[in-house]
């Protein structure tokens, strides 16, 4: 039999003030719940400032590296404000590199145009390839940057409410709601199967019965979500779900958000219009 | 096969963002028409069981130290119908995206075309085309892995079309093309695998749910699938043509210059000053100065004083930032390490 839905929405509350889970997931968001200057700006201002600064970075010219350091000045002074440690910070950028890293790598191999840079002092002989390589690489970082600034500062509560004014589909965000509620309780779950599974099996099984015991695995974590859902539903409608999401989120641009988007702005058109000619 | 903002260029980007938010939006209204409240529930719980699925992983034979999991686009196509399991995938995508941090923001459109909408379509098409007629368990299974397959292939098809088309990458278009193909076959291949176990699985414990009966489920016209069906194979036939007709990468580099051949005189030669002076500007706003230190004649690199000073504010500017930085970073510990005593 399936948990009973008091048990999943316990267990979710306990996710939600800092759970105990093994899975680095679970602890993604832990900082959105802290407090500082960054954090209590309105959702719908950073998410737009990350979008814009995204694609600002993503424009600069494929080949210029230096600029990218003073780009990556924007979110870095965020993530410092609000109080998010650096090392967690690289940590999942190193999580989420593998295949940005294998493309990048790949460049070098491919275009092996030769030139020389001088880098202040130094003089540096190489290819075109690896350039891009490190200008790939660099233009990664920075947006990554200012995408764990935005998700680590903000609650994804908030988010979702800021997302549904910028009008984002309601079914999507309904479903968004309910996804980021029920993902660590299923990831439990998973991690249960897994546990039995490891305790039974000794050795590898072989193909053929490694995936039937997989199957089977997956098939039953279906079938206890369905009857999960089931269970929801009905506690939801018993307390008056009629397909309205409401949330506590107060959303209001304020003066800080004002003054966030002017400093946002400024320092964008100032980095493309007068640093991105001169320094490239 | 998270696409990364890196690999995309603006216009590609947005382009795929406008698509793929016109179609979750179109499909949203649809959908809200038909499905319940109740419904709600179901799929969002779906959307956090295909994280938890792709927890469970399995030995891969010939390939010891890899193991394979599912994706399960194609399971949620075939059980919801292809417009709730789009939504449920794209939903996915979008929490890998805002939570995980896995895909850039800006590759969001890409990502969702890729992964969601195309293999959700293709798959439940192909699914059901198999599965015409009588319902056996072969047929069934047999269109699970076509579906799986095919759907899979042509979404990682996708991410080398996309990034060619922005043209940041130095990989040739083949190549990348060839290797996503390669690999997307042996993980659709599994997927297929997997999913065709998990459909004999549920078919045995819950029949009701493999056989259309799931409530919520929104059934597609025939009409409808060849629609979607003409609508995708124009944009890639679209997609292609301007592949083939000017590849933004290779061709910019080959006529400008031939580094293996030093004597080789630039094919476009251009002397109109209209022409010099676009070209001037071009060098002075999106190329680094630093490169017209290439002028390679066997290997000897000739650097005049306008490189080397570019160099220096280059340098300036990385140090700059790095101090910025770092002044940030002091002045934050020191606030941040007198605020409890104040409190």
């Amino acid at each position: 039999m399936p948990a009973v839905p008091v048990s999943g929405a316990l267990r979710v509350l306990v996710c939600e003030f800092g759970c105990t889970y093994q899975m680095h997931h679970a602890h993604i968001d832990k900082f959105a719940y802290q407090d500082s200057v960054i954090h209590r700006l309105d959702s719908r201002v950073k998410f737009i400032a990350v979008l814009v600064f995204t694609a600002v970075v993503i424009s600069l010219p494929r080949t210029s590296l230096s600029i990218l350091a003073c780009f990556a000045i924007g979110p870095f002074a965020v993530l410092v404000l609000g109080g998010i440690p650096l090392r967690f910070v690289f940590k999942q950028i190193l999580l989420v590199s593998p295949f940005v890293l294998v493309l990048a790598l790949s460049c070098p191999l491919y275009d092996r145009t030769p030139l020389t840079v001088a880098f202040g002092p130094f003089l540096w002989r190489g290819t075109i390839g690896w350039m891009r390589c490190f200008a790939i690489l660099g233009k990664f970082v920075v947006t990554m940057l200012a995408l764990i600034g935005l998700v680590s500062t903000t609650r994804f509560n908030d988010l979702l409410a800021g997302l549904q004014k910028l009008g984002v589909p309601k079914l999507l965000v309904i479903q968004l709601g309910f996804l980021y509620r029920y993902i660590f309780v299923l990831i439990d779950r998973a991690h249960h199967i897994l546990q039995a599974r490891a305790g039974r099996k000794l050795r590898n099984l072989g193909f053929k019965r490694e995936l039937r015991t997989a199957s089977a695995m997956v098939g039953s974590l279906f079938i206890r979500s369905i009857d999960t859902a089931e269970h929801i539903n009905i506690a939801m409608q018993g307390r008056g779900f009629d397909g309205r999401w409401r949330s506590i989120s107060k959303l209001q641009i304020r003066r800080a958000d004002l003054l966030f988007a002017i400093i946002s702005i400024f320092f964008m058109l100032v980095l493309y219009i007068f640093v991105k000619p001169i320094l490239q | 096969m998270h696409m990364a903002n890196e690999l995309l260029s603006v216009p590609v980007a947005a382009g795929t963002l406008a698509i793929a938010a016109a179609a979750i939006g179109f499909i949203c209204r649809k959908a809200r028409q038909v499905i319940a409240t109740e419904k709600l529930a179901l799929m969002g719980i779906l959307g956090a069981f295909v994280f938890a699925a792709q927890m469970v992983n399995f030995q891969i034979p010939a390939m010891p130290g890899t193991s394979g999991h599912m994706v399960g686009a194609v399971l949620l196509a075939i059980i919801l119908g292809p417009h709730l399991g789009t939504i449920v995938i794209s939903s996915v995508v979008i929490i890998q995206c805002l939570i995980f941090q896995d895909g850039g923001l800006l590759a969001l459109g890409c990502n969702i075309i890729n992964m969601g909408l195309v293999p959700c379509y293709l798959g439940y098409f192909l699914y059901k085309v198999v599965t015409a007629g009588q319902f056996s368990s072969l047929k069934s299974y047999i269109g699970a892995m076509l579906a799986c397959l095919l759907a899979l292939e042509a979404g990682a098809i996708l991410v080398p079309i996309q990034a060619a088309l922005s043209g940041v990458l130095a990989v040739p278009f083949s190549t990348f093309l060839i290797t996503m193909i390669g690999v997307h076959f042996l993980v659709g291949f599994i997927e297929g695998l997997i999913t065709v176990a998990v459909l004999a699985y549920l078919q045995q414990v819950r029949p009701d749910v493999v056989l259309d009966c799931l409530p919520g489920k929104v059934r597609l016209s025939r009409g409808a699938v060849l629609i979607t069906l003409a609508v995708f194979s124009i944009i890639a036939g679209a997609g292609l043509s301007l592949l083939a007709s000017d590849f933004p990468d290779g061709l910019e580099w080959s006529y400008a210059e031939r580094p293996d051949q030093p004597d080789f005189d630039s094919v476009v030669s251009n002397e109109d000053p209209r022409v010099a002076a676009v070209d001037d500007f071009q060098s002075k706003y999106s190329l680094l100065p630093d490169y017209s230190g290439r002028t390679s004649k066997l290997g000897q690199v000739a650097v005049d004083e306008a490189d080397l000073s570019a160099g220096w504010t280059s340098f300036a500017g990385v140090v700059g930032s790095a101090v910025t930085m770092g002044i940030i970073w002091f002045a934050a510990s020191i606030l941040r390490k007198r605020r409890p005593s104040k409190a």
